[in-house]
């Protein structure tokens, strides 16, 4: 079983603004919106739940077969992890 | 009536920061050289050297001012009412963004937008209207009650071109500078000077059709990384680190409504896209 995403904290920033979220890295300034199904997933990297429960967890809210999204789930997860939002452990 | 403000407010502490004396000015702030046309700021001091005018602020000293031979001294207001205002209000703790803005019903509405992007021109477009001025060209913020934006009465005179003054029929003043092809002029509805909360921030852009849109979500946030001078003296001059930039940014998003007022800037539409500023102001931001 894979290990908990968590989110760097420490390493961003973030506000909300009306129903979208602003990330930006303390490091590098680099500032990411997030709407709709973004704003969801980052939502639920809480620390607790896996790539799976994550995945689990979308396709629950969305009402979809956790297959359908998964490539969506993961390029989520790739862009913000490249971004440096989540820790690296 | 004169406005007199309260000893213990906001702008009476910037009136006695601001309070002007003459005398030798160094070439160095706390071991830094300042070179010609450079400037210096600590969060205590601010030195600034311009063409024969150097021009030194020192928390709870106000300004020092020295005259070198060959100065235009018709700049030295503005200078002072410019960048050296920006550099005192950041020092004390309020910011200053590039904007001008008129008064109603108790709030400011505040147009910002680039160097010639007709902000003055719009205010006595507005003043027309029946709209008082606020402020020109720079609008100071008081951020102190984290529940309000408070906006601090204008400390500049209006300033128009001759185009603006045709444009608008404002009543001229005197010529801005020698270099300057400027007027000041008297805003047509008065000015107001107290203290009051920001109503909205309005951003004016150059497009094809008058139209105006509302700005949600992470636009506002990003709308405000726009004002990069008066962003880097505030940061500067508070000693803000990246996080704490970031906190002010998103409160300054989240409390501040914006609009998007797109216009042509041909004179055939000038008249049109003031009344929708005007309703702009009169109905909240909304256009129905």
């Amino acid at each position: 079983m894979s290990k908990a995403i968590s989110k760097a904290t420490g390493q961003f920033s973030e506000t909300a603004i009306d129903d979208e979220i602003v990330v930006m890295h303390l490091v590098s300034g680099e500032f990411f919106s997030l709407t709709g199904t973004g704003r969801e997933l980052w939502l639920l990297i809480d620390g607790s739940r896996n790539r799976d429960a994550i995945l689990a967890a979308a396709a629950a809210q969305y009402g979809a077969q956790p297959a359908e999204i998964a490539g969506d789930v993961d390029a989520f997860l790739a862009k913000i992890g490249a971004a440096g939002f989540l820790d690296a452990n | 009536m004169p406005h007199c403000p309260d000893p213990s407010t906001a702008e009476a502490l910037l009136a006695r920061e601001t309070e002007l004396r003459y005398g030798p000015v160094p070439a160095e702030l706390d071991g830094t050289e300042v070179g010609q046309s450079e400037y210096y700021l600590t969060n205590e001091a601010y030195l600034l050297r311009a063409d024969g005018l150097s021009f030194l602020y020192r928390k709870g000293e106000g300004i020092t001012v020295e005259r070198t031979t060959g100065a235009d001294f018709s700049e030295e207001s503005l200078w002072l009412n410019g960048s050296v205002y920006a550099a005192i209000a950041s020092i004390n703790g309020f910011k200053p963004i590039h904007a001008s803005a008129v008064a109603y019903q108790g709030e400011v509405f505040a147009f910002t937008g680039p160097s010639g992007a007709g902000k003055s021109t719009l205010i006595a477009g507005l003043g027309n209207l029946g709209l008082p001025m606020f402020c020109d060209d720079t609008l100071v913020l008081d951020l102190s009650d984290p529940a309000a934006i408070i906006c601090l009465p204008g400390h500049k005179r209006l300033k128009l071109t001759p185009e603006a003054l045709a444009l608008t029929g404002a009543a001229q003043e005197e010529r801005v500078g020698v270099m300057i092809d400027k007027f000041y002029a008297r805003p047509p509805a008065g000015e107001v000077g107290l203290p009051l909360p920001l109503g909205r921030l309005i951003f004016l852009e150059e497009g094809r059709d008058l139209a105006a849109h509302e700005i949600t979500g992470a636009e506002r946030f990003a709308r405000l990384c726009d004002d990069h001078y008066t962003d880097a003296l505030f940061a500067s001059a508070r000693q803000l680190d990246r996080t704490a930039q970031f906190a002010l940014q998103a409160r300054l998003a989240q409390q501040i409504p914006m609009t998007r007022l797109t216009r042509p800037r041909d004179l055939t539409h000038f008249a049109a896209s003031v009344k929708l500023a005007a309703a702009l102001v009169r109905n909240e931001g909304k256009l129905t």
